[in-house]
């Protein structure tokens, strides 16, 4: 799990374009949408949609069934251990 | 006020005005459920011409994209004795124009990916002399046209403006709403309560705009753009800028004259919820509304135009066309939607529209009931003709790949190139904007001009000047074609299909102008406008058409062309507008 958390983490940096951050600077528990968290928005978790089908091959049908997902780094690394298809 | 004195339709539904206006009341729809057009790996229903109809305009030596504007043009003109002469200018609607053409490998400098030389195209087959003018304003281009052909003619720039609105379909756009979860796989139901998304359409529609006083004739009698100031892609909750635009248009008219109300009405969630809450905040709930969409599909460049076409034409037959695919209020604030074809003594009526970008647009079309009055006609031509106020240039920024001035001095540039040089820019200066760095090129470079132009400024001027009600209006030449190739990339293999929303988000130019308005909370005209050179008379004489809407007080203005990392150029000005 703490591999795929920083997978995880290195894959959202990447994708997000969070060039000022480090995987060490994201706390796995910590909200990513909203305040107090990385302060992502809606392009974001659609990014994140596309990075599940991409990487695990993981459809989500609706940016509604992400919401739930993408809570934390550590909720999406449980979400896609128990999910994935590659 | 121009007057609308000739238009043409050409659709899937059929290839002039009245062919369009008569499919639509009949209740016909050119939406279509397909498994695997266009090359795309998914079904979705859209509304596509055929094989037969794209040959039916395609033109010799022409892409389609040009062929239907000259088709659709040629039959507007066809329809009115006009002269083309230097007092005509060409205004194109349009926000992916040849798209379809464009590779990962283009060449920047390519006819086919410089929108401007394809629009000189376009005239010189229709016989235009002028420098054409496209307007690239996400999904307000139609309105955003129409508007900028009136206030031209008001200033008596030209005496006619002719203005095409026109998108095509491809993977690219298709792809890019299916990445953002905003398509429909089936017809599409503005504000019903079980919406899910939009579809896309294809389309050119045309307005010939005149400065003809017709009896009887159909008139621009108010207008305006007004910015969200809140994402991106997302309307505000609170419908704050469809808010602004609709009140902006009211002012000074009366309500009871209104038929209908013509909204955007995509049928996504949150556009057709936010005009709902515009719309019944302006005190407009008892209004009919009606959309559209269910008919066409979304057009994108010529949405505004078509739609503005169809509503005229109905509203001459007394008649408001029913929105196809509505059945249950699925959105709040009570209002009256249309929802079967109704009749209506009044004439009058509202087109509204939103777009990415934050911009939202409005126009009241009014039927002229008598010949304008001397008062009126003198009355438009004193808003112009005073000469007291003027656009005066606070600071002026120009930045290349390797040099930043501004006024006149040059700023350090960390021996920084290119995009470094943006990014040390931001870091130098702005440092608190994280949102910086999933902005493309084309953004990055007009963020943080704007930012320095304002940083300058606020030594200068009172916070309330400085917030003044600001327009932000750029010009460039090569539109959003880094970006573009981006999203390009992420669908060139069907094998590992994953278009990108963030990327797609910035295929469109006028993005930038909503990034400065989100940043700054500027809520005034915000548009992108796209020329095949950069043209200072022409960039002076939009400007100041900008500024009769008398809502702004000053401008962020200039030249925003970014043809790729390493090569772009910016020249903008904060100019104020003061009485001498």
């Amino acid at each position: 799990m703490e591999d795929l958390i920083l997978e995880l983490k290195e894959k959202i940096i990447e994708v997000l374009n969070l060039e000022e951050l480090t995987p060490e600077d994201i706390d796995p528990k910590a909200p990513l949408f909203g305040a107090g968290g990385l302060g992502l928005d809606s392009i974001d978790a659609l990014e994140l949609i596309v990075l599940l089908e991409k990487s695990y091959g993981i459809r989500l049908a609706s940016a509604a069934e992400g919401k739930n997902i993408f809570t934390s780094v550590e909720n999406i690394a449980q979400y896609v251990s128990q999910n994935r298809k590659k | 006020m121009a007057a609308i004195i000739a238009d043409n339709i050409i659709s899937p539904l059929g290839f002039s005005t009245q062919a369009n206006y008569q499919a639509v009341k009949a209740g016909k729809t050119a939406l279509q459920h397909y498994d695997d057009a266009l090359g795309i790996p998914f079904p979705f229903t859209a509304s596509l011409f055929s094989e037969e109809q794209k040959k039916e305009f395609t033109i010799d030596g022409l892409t389609l994209f040009e062929s239907l504007a000259v088709t659709s043009i040629r039959k507007a003109l066809e329809s009115c004795q006009i002269h083309l002469d230097k007092r005509t200018c060409l205004i194109i609607s349009s926000t992916k124009q040849n798209i379809s053409l464009l590779t990962t490998d283009s060449n920047p400098s390519e006819n086919i990916t410089c929108p401007g030389i394809s629009a000189e195209k376009i005239a010189k087959a229709v016989g235009i002399t002028t420098t054409p003018i496209i307007v690239c304003n996400a999904c307000i281009s139609g309105v955003s046209a129409l508007i900028l052909g009136n206030r031209l003619i008001d200033m008596q720039e030209y005496d006619h403006a002719i203005v095409c609105g026109i998108d095509l379909q491809s993977p690219f756009i298709i792809s890019g709403f299916y990445s953002l979860k905003a398509l429909s796989e089936n017809p599409c139901r503005p504000f019903d309560i079980e919406r899910i998304g939009l579809n896309l359409g294809e389309a050119a529609a045309t307005v010939i705009l005149g400065k003809e006083n017709l009896t009887g004739g159909w008139n621009i009698a108010g207008a305006a753009i007004r910015n969200d100031a809140y994402h991106i892609s997302s309307p505000a909750p609170k419908a704050d800028g469809c808010l602004m635009a609709l009140e902006a248009v009211m002012k000074g008219q009366d309500a009871n004259q209104l038929s209908v109300i013509n909204a955007h009405g995509t049928a996504t969630l949150y556009n057709d919820q936010m005009e709902a809450r515009g719309i019944s905040k302006a005190g407009l709930s008892d209004i009919p509304v009606n959309a559209l969409k269910g008919y066409y599909g979304h057009t994108m460049g010529a949405a505004g135009i078509l739609e503005t076409i169809i509503t005229l034409h109905a509203s001459e037959d007394g008649i408001i066309i029913g929105t196809k695919g509505y059945d249950e209020i699925g959105v709040s604030g009570n209002l009256n939607i249309v929802r079967n074809n109704t009749t209506t003594e009044k004439k009058d009526f509202l087109k509204l529209i939103s777009g990415f970008g934050g911009c939202n647009a409005a126009v009241y079309v009014e039927k002229e009931q008598g010949a304008r009055s001397k008062e009126q006609e003198k009355g438009i031509r004193a808003i112009f003709e005073n000469e007291a106020a003027t656009l005066n240039v606070h600071h002026h920024i120009v930045i290349t790949p390797q040099s930043v001035q501004i006024d006149d001095e040059m700023i350090d540039t960390g021996m920084q190139k290119g995009k470094a040089l943006l990014t040390y820019l931001y870091k130098t200066y702005t440092q608190d904007y994280p949102k910086f760095y999933k902005m493309d090129v084309l953004a990055r470079l007009g963020f943080v001009a704007t930012e320095l132009l304002i940083q300058k400024e606020r030594g200068t001027r009172s916070k309330e000047q400085e917030e003044g009600k600001r327009a932000v209006i750029f010009f460039g030449q090569s539109s959003s074609i880094n970006a573009d190739k981006e999203f390009l990339r992420s669908i060139a293999d069907l094998e590992n299909y994953f278009p990108s929303p963030a990327a797609f988000v910035y295929t469109l130019p006028n993005i930038v102008n909503g990034e400065v308005a989100i940043r700054n909370n500027y809520h005034g005209e915000t548009a992108f406008y796209i020329l095949p050179r950069k043209d200072d008379s022409i960039m002076r004489m939009i400007t100041q058409a900008t500024m009769l809407d008398n809502f702004h007080t000053s401008i962020i203005t200039g030249w925003l062309d970014c043809k790729s990392k390493d090569e772009f150029y910016a020249e903008l000005s904060i100019m104020n507008y003061e009485l001498e």
